[in-house]
């Protein structure tokens, strides 16, 4: 840009005297600003401001106080207009008309949120954000960018009913427009209000912008929270990644900002954000607004939401089954509502649960409060919160023990009677399958407990409550969700984080939130060494399971086989033989894999006796999406890579359809000696990981025989309480065993796998093709993914052959 | 600025409407057309006063539409560079602020509020203000301001106002 410069010649006819300058070398000035402060030579003495009549920086002061000047002299230059602010293509600091003139600024960071129009140049970008570091660092606060869909609220196009507490309607483009239904997460107002004084939130969003404006008041009706700091999708530079706006928002970089989403790729896996659990309240629909071309999963598989449809049938019986309580119209009328199919999909639920039909709930609440606040007394935000979940669920319950809500749900519709009956199916299994510690007597207790959280009661209140307060007829359907409770908690612990370095840090210094979040996570598991068993398939290297990743991530340990530093042993199922050492070891704690998901989830160590491992073992081998974290996400090496076919040694064509003519005679001699090797030891052969973990058993027979002197009794239960007794399991335990890790290895990729146990259970010949050809032949061909005009190639080369033959 | 001036416009009417409401209807279509309207030349059409005029219709051939010429009298408010306006506070944030003079927005960047006022985001609502508070601008507070420039297009005006000169800024009751 060329430099013009503006004289600022001498206004008066007559001479004048320079009182005061107001201006020095380098400051800006926009028109108006005085310079200086001047008095006419002679006759009056007042004194006036000269203000300046263009924008621009001060270059050059050619006058001093005191001095006299003449008409007509130069009193102070400027370098014209930079033109450091731009709204509408106008400079906002002279107002000069930047697409008619050929001016160019170098304005385009548009800072503010809402306003793309309002641009301003890099230097006073870094500067604004400077300023906001130090405003951020002296307030001790951080910044957040909070998602809105399916992070804080779940929004819907579906028809829903209109009456649900907490669901907000409306609608954007005017009479005719489709309508919009946002549920908010349990527990939004206070997680915003709590975390409000550690960090400065903004909202970062997919939605439209007056989408994005609408959910905010909802969110915050007085801006106390966001303010005006709301970026839409009509804000964002790339429809698919939020992470190109930081760069504008935060010109001095992105190291104290951190992120809540509940999607990873559209900021592209940074550090620095927590992949909170996906909020899931309606059914089949997932986020509206996902960004274009990424995938919008609906989660239902995951989560199954609420099915509304259902609802107002639901409403009508129960006001059917009020009619028949008329004698008792004091009594609130509660139904529970229990899927238990949405149980069993959720990450953290707990498989089986043991409900104890002596306790009523109010009983459970109280013990469970007290095992919270006995363990997590270092916690205390989390134990005095944790109550205050539980409440919500209280109060539908706690007029009532539960067998009266059974008699009360007992009068209703078929489809609900299904309810009770699968409150007493978990009763049927609850021969605790292990009882190794004493408070695993505690266990079932706390398990119920959980379970009468996880349930969905609607309220309904009674009919002539309905009278005394008309806006109470709404349905209120407890959601089992609380995971602000923690993230808030995972926020403030981040927050303390930071500034605790920030402290030790020497002045000046900031320390990058994108090194403390993975820091403050792997916190998490610290000192805790885990064996994994049945959760990594055999073809994966324990370095690449997600298992893995996550686990580091939370900090711990992870060795293949038990040790004797070994703390916990996350186990699939039952009966492998990691698990039935493990037993033996008195400190070991065996869980399921969702205690590490809940861990990975929450944070936070979790309790590990509210995930036994019990007979059913668990499914969820793979983590929740929602746990995965920035740094786990390695990519992997490409695992299906189509394997390259090689032709015989011939050169026949034919002897590529049967394998066993393309087999040297070692081959087969190869072949022969595996099977026999599998027949005599069919366990070594087939369950690598079992026998290695039997071997190092026979290894700590001596230790463990010292244990048995030692702690007689807890041993003998040990032994007596595994799945099988010691000495029958070799024989015994593999039978079935073995048949489940075929279903698992049929199940995953068999490349893997060697071809002759493929071949022992007369397995395609198509893939044993491939491996065959491999081994014994040189040449290179397509891949083995052979499609329809291959496969006439191929019958005319046959053809070819069976005719030259002849 | 303000002007009462004598402006033209035609009004394209549907068949529909011929019969004995049909010059009411043209007045009222004027009111709807004109009123609010935004042109570069007069700036923003505030009200029509009088309908001086309805020229002789002209049926358009092929369509059955009547053409009036109508001649008015209206308020328009032309926004000039230089002016000094009474403005209503939209937004404030850490660039500058965002006024309104009725149709007119206008931003202010932080450069032309007078130094001695601070930006404060931690307050609520946010504000600029003085080291000692005496003076306190925040959203819906109400400014007087100068313009220094402003951008037409077919939507509206834009405008860019400045604080820095005297008797300008807050206005207190």
């Amino acid at each position: 840009m060329a430099e013009r410069t503006v004289s600022v010649f001498q206004p008066q006819t007559k001479p004048i005297k320079v009182v005061k300058l107001k201006v020095k070398i380098g400051t800006v000035v926009s028109i108006g600003y005085p310079l200086l402060i001047y008095s006419s030579e002679g006759g009056k003495k007042e004194e006036r401001k000269l203000k300046s009549t263009q924008a621009g920086t001060v270059h050059l002061i050619l006058v001093k106080e005191g001095q006299v000047v003449q008409p007509g002299e130069i009193l102070v230059e400027l370098k014209a207009c930079s033109h450091p602010t731009i709204m509408n293509d106008m400079c906002a600091e002279c107002g000069a008309d930047l697409r008619k003139n050929d001016s160019v600024s170098t304005a385009s960071v548009p800072m503010i949120h809402a306003i793309p129009d309002l641009k301003v140049s890099e230097e006073l970008a870094l500067k604004l954000g400077k300023a906001d570091n130090e405003r951020l660092l002296k307030d001790r606060k951080l910044v957040l960018l909070v998602d809105l869909d399916q992070t804080l609220i779940h929004t819907t196009n579906d028809n829903i009913p209109p009456n649900i507490k907490d669901v907000y309607h409306f609608q954007l483009h005017g009479p005719n427009s489709p309508w919009y239904h946002t549920r908010l997460r349990p527990g939004t107002h206070r997680f915003l209000n709590n975390i409000h004084d550690y960090y400065e939130l903004h909202i970062c969003t997919f939605g439209a912008r007056n989408y994005a404006h609408t959910i905010a008041m909802f969110l915050d009706a007085d801006q106390n929270f966001f303010s005006n700091r709301i970026l839409s999708r009509d804000e964002c530079f790339d429809p698919t990644s939020k992470k190109a706006n930081l760069k504008a928002l935060f010109p001095c970089g992105d190291n104290m900002v951190c992120i809540i989403d509940d999607r990873e790729d559209v900021w592209s896996h940074a550090t620095n954000l927590i992949h909170v659990k996906p909020y899931h309240f309606f059914q089949h629909t997932g986020d509206i607004n996902a960004p274009p071309g990424l995938d919008k999963h609906e989660n239902d598989k995951l989560d199954k939401g609420f099915d509304l449809t259902n609802i107002n049938s639901k409403t009508k019986d129960v006001e059917i089954t009020e009619e028949q309580k008329s004698d008792k119209p004091d009594k609130e009328v509660k139904e529970t509502l229990n899927n238990d199919g949405e149980e069993e999909g959720k990450g953290d639920k707990i498989e089986t649960l043991n409900e104890d039909s002596g306790t009523n709930n109010n009983e459970e609440d109280k013990i469970e409060k007290d095992l919270s606040n006995s363990d997590k007394s270092d916690k205390t935000n989390i134990s005095e919160e944790l109550p205050v979940t539980n409440n919500e669920n209280q109060e539908v319950s706690e007029d009532k023990p539960l067998t009266e809500t059974k008699k009360s749900t007992e009068n209703k519709k078929p489809k609900e009677i299904e309810k009770p009956m699968e409150i007493e199916k978990p009763m049927e299994n609850e021969k605790p399958v292990e009882i190794e510690k004493p408070v695993e007597i505690e266990k079932p207790i706390e398990n119920s407990a959980e379970a009468v959280n996880e349930k969905v009661p609607i309220d309904q209140k009674n009919s002539t409550l309905e009278q005394k307060r008309p806006e109470d007829d709404l349905i209120e359907i407890d959601d089992p969700d609380d995971y602000l409770i923690y993230l808030e908690e995972i926020l403030k612990q981040i927050h303390d984080e930071f500034y605790n370095e920030y402290d030790h840090l020497e002045s000046g210094e900031v320390p990058d939130l994108k090194q403390v979040i993975p820091k403050v996570r792997s916190n998490v598991l610290m000192g805790c060494n885990l064996v994994f068993s049945g959760l990594v398939p055999t073809h994966v290297k324990l370095e690449q399971s997600k298992a893995f990743q996550v686990a580091r991530g939370l900090g711990a340990y992870i060795t293949p086989n038990i040790e004797d530093d070994t703390t916990h042993l996350v186990a699939v199922r039952p009966g492998t033989a990691k698990v039935n050492s493990g037993r033996r070891k008195k400190k070991l704690k065996i869980v399921t894999p969702d205690w590490l998901w809940c861990c990975a989830e929450r944070w936070e160590h979790v309790d590990e006796r509210i995930f036994p491992l019990n007979s059913k073992g668990s499914k969820n081998r793979h983590p929740p999406p929602h746990c995965s974290s920035p740094e786990h996400n390695i990519s992997y090496p490409e695992h299906g890579m189509p394997e390259m076919r090689k032709r015989t040694p011939s050169g026949k064509f034919m002897d590529t359809i049967n394998p066993l003519m393309s087999f040297s005679s070692d081959d087969i001699a190869d072949m022969d000696k595996e099977v026999e090797d599998i027949l005599d030891d069919e366990s070594d052969s087939s369950e690598d990981e079992a026998t290695k973990k039997d071997r190092s058993d026979a290894k700590n027979v001596p230790d463990l025989a010292r244990n048995a002197l030692t702690e007689s009794s807890s041993s003998s239960e040990d032994s007596l309480t595994a799945e099988y007794p010691r000495g029958y399991k070799r024989k015994k335990c593999f039978q079935p065993y073995d048949q489940d890790f075929q279903d698992f290895n049929s199940n995953s990729e068999g490349e893997d796998e060697s071809p002759s146990v493929k071949f022992r259970r007369g397995e395609c010949v198509d893939d044993m093709l491939d491996y065959d050809q491999e081994d014994t032949q040189g040449s290179m061909d397509p891949p083995d993914e052979v499609d329809d005009g291959e496969w006439n190639m191929m019958g005319a080369a046959l053809e070819r052959e069976f005719l030259s033959n002849n | 600025m303000f002007y009462h001036i004598s402006l033209e416009h035609e009004i394209l009417l549907h068949p529909q409407y011929f019969g004995p409401q049909l010059l009411e209807k043209v007045k009222t279509k004027l009111y709807t057309e004109v009123e609010g309207t935004c042109t570069g030349k007069y700036g923003f059409v505030i009200a029509v006063t009088t309908i001086d005029s309805i020229g002789a219709g002209l049926i358009l051939p092929g369509q059955g539409f009547v053409v009036y010429p109508v001649k008015y009298k209206a308020i328009v408010f032309r926004p000039f560079k230089g002016e000094v306006l009474d403005a209503v506070v939209r937004q404030v944030n850490k660039v500058g602020m965002f006024a309104e003079i009725g149709p007119l927005s206008c931003f202010i960047s932080h450069h032309s509020i007078p130094a001695e006022m601070e930006f404060c985001p931690n307050v609520n609502p946010q504000c600029y203000k003085t080291k000692d508070e005496d003076v306190v601008i925040h959203a819906e507070g109400e400014i007087r301001l100068k313009i220094v420039g402003t951008r037409v297009d077919a939507s509206g005006i834009f405008a860019i106002g400045t604080l820095m000169d005297d008797y300008l800024g807050l206005i207190s009751n």
